[in-house]
């Protein structure tokens, strides 16, 4: 990388949860912290700065390139049509009238560094827990808008089923079949490991798949709705209980994937590649 | 050479939004505008530390536009160089000092809502077939700088120069004018104003256009 060269992370964002943009802020302040790039920005499809506000953000005279990274989890709706689109790229190179060149690159959750940040969050959620006597689950959405989130968790799961460490390796989902509420049928071991395969926490992983596991939700939990309490000490508190022991078995909740510093290394990586 | 944030500075002490800047010795001190004289504030040395306080309003509501007209009170931050003052206003109002430096060069380019709106897809698709009077109403109520946004429209309804609203004040549209004075405040400091220029609608908007076209 160049003293003229930028990095955009783009992300969803939220109109309603907190902590929807926080673990992209926190990438792109680490990746800041590093010094790689002259200037590193993020833009939002529901917060600030917009994906238009993005046209503006570096000085053509000052930033020649910008690398522009999708913090998305798999290819889809989003990084084909909606971030092309109000980014005015043409492919993968586009040269604005100022020459400043702008270069698309793959979404964090195509790098294959992926598999290892799981395997790094499982063993992280459940220390000193036998990988043979476990079952590990990744959770993804299902029957997502054109997304391919439930492809790219299928892939995480062979890739790691084929390592052979885990008891079992499985996709299921919170709106289709295999689900997540079934965990006690779908596994037979006496430790389970659940992995949301989200980019960043929210009311899927704080509130949602904990009532479908039957882990109960902890109480002010935010909805963004008015007056609601803030959720400081309420959000989180559920991966801090590990392992919720439900019907003689123990399970370990992990935060969502995309919350892992790794990914400020894949978003870097993906920049390079 | 100055760069562009090291050029703002020389008008310290400024207003952007409801954040006052002004200078201490060799640092900058940043608070909301309605509490320099407070002594009492909560002191932050971390630029990044912007991102928490805009985050929620006094209220403890979340704040999904960071250009509301309700940043919280409370608190002081101390920074040391222009790079640090750029990331905190950076936090507080995304994107709006990048494209007011833009505005500044000449750079900025406006896009007119309808233009916009006709670039959507999927669910916001339908927000294209609002109607005129009905922007007119919605872009009064939305955009209004006591209670909606801060922002300066630059934009027009559609590309033949429509005015946004017509039931906006003229001074909405007037980036050398304060926007929080529209609020009113007393004891609001009252230096040079930074405007938060508004050079598109933002997806907020869209997403309102959307549900008076569902009639939602």
């Amino acid at each position: 990388m160049t003293d003229k060269t930028a990095l955009l992370i783009v992300a969803h964002g939220s109109t309603v949860n907190p902590d929807s943009s926080a673990p992209t802020l926190a990438h792109a302040a680490e990746i800041r912290r590093r010094k790689i790039f002259r200037e590193v920005s993020c833009a939002f499809w529901k917060e600030e700065p917009s994906l238009r506000d993005a046209l503006f953000l570096f000085d053509p005279k000052s930033v020649r390139e910008v690398y522009v990274v999708p913090n998305f989890i798999s290819e889809g709706y989003f990084t084909q049509t909606v971030i092309p689109r109000e980014l005015e790229l043409n492919g993968r190179i586009t040269k604005r009238p100022s020459g400043q060149i702008w270069k698309y690159c793959e979404p964090v959750g195509n790098h294959s560094l992926m598999t290892e940040l799981l395997l790094k969050r499982a063993g992280e959620v459940a220390p000193g827990v036998n990988p043979a006597e476990t079952s590990l689950l990744i959770v993804a959405h299902g029957t997502d808008l054109n997304e391919n989130s439930a492809v790219a968790a299928k892939r995480e799961a062979e890739k790691i089923r084929a390592l052979g460490k885990f008891s079992e390796v499985l996709n299921v989902y919170m709106e289709e079949p295999p689900l997540i509420s079934d965990w006690r049928k779908l596994t037979e071991t006496r430790n389970v490991v659940v992995v949301p395969f989200f980019i960043s926490d929210g009311l899927h992983s704080y509130e949602d798949i904990p009532r479908l596991i039957g882990i109960p939700a902890p109480a002010g939990v935010d909805r963004g709705g008015p007056g609601s309490t803030p959720p400081a000490t309420a959000h989180g508190e559920v991966f801090r209980r590990n392992p919720h022991k439900i019907d003689n078995r123990s399970l370990f909740y992990a935060p969502s994937i995309g919350t892992d510093p790794g990914f400020a290394d894949i978003i870097v990586e993906q920049a390079k590649s | 050479m100055q760069n562009p944030v090291e050029r703002v500075l020389e008008a310290v002490p400024f207003c952007f939004g409801e954040v006052l800047v002004r200078k201490s010795g060799k640092s900058l001190l940043l608070c909301h505008r309605d509490e320099d004289a407070q002594d009492d504030l909560e002191m932050f040395q971390n630029p990044e530390d912007a991102i928490e306080i805009a985050k929620y309003d006094d209220a403890g509501n979340y704040r999904p536009l960071k250009t509301a007209p309700n940043l919280r009170h409370g608190w002081r931050m101390k920074l040391q160089s222009s790079a640090e003052l750029k990331h905190a206003l950076g936090h507080f109002y995304p994107g709006r000092l990048a494209v007011f430096f833009a505005w500044q060069r000449g750079e900025l380019r406006t896009t007119s809502l309808r233009e916009t709106l006709d670039r959507q897809s999927g669910m916001y698709r339908i927000a294209a077939t609002i109607s005129d009077a009905q922007i007119d109403d919605l872009v009064a109520g939305f955009c209004h700088s006591n209670g909606g946004c801060l922002r300066t429209i630059l934009w027009k309804r559609d590309q033949h120069g429509t005015i946004a609203s017509t039931k906006l004040p003229i001074q909405k549209f007037d980036p050398t004018l304060d926007q929080v004075q529209a609020l009113g405040r007393t004891g609001s400091a009252t230096g040079t104003t930074v405007p938060l220029l508004c050079q598109e609608s933002c997806n907020l908007l869209v997403a309102a256009c959307r549900k008076v076209v569902k009639g939602e």
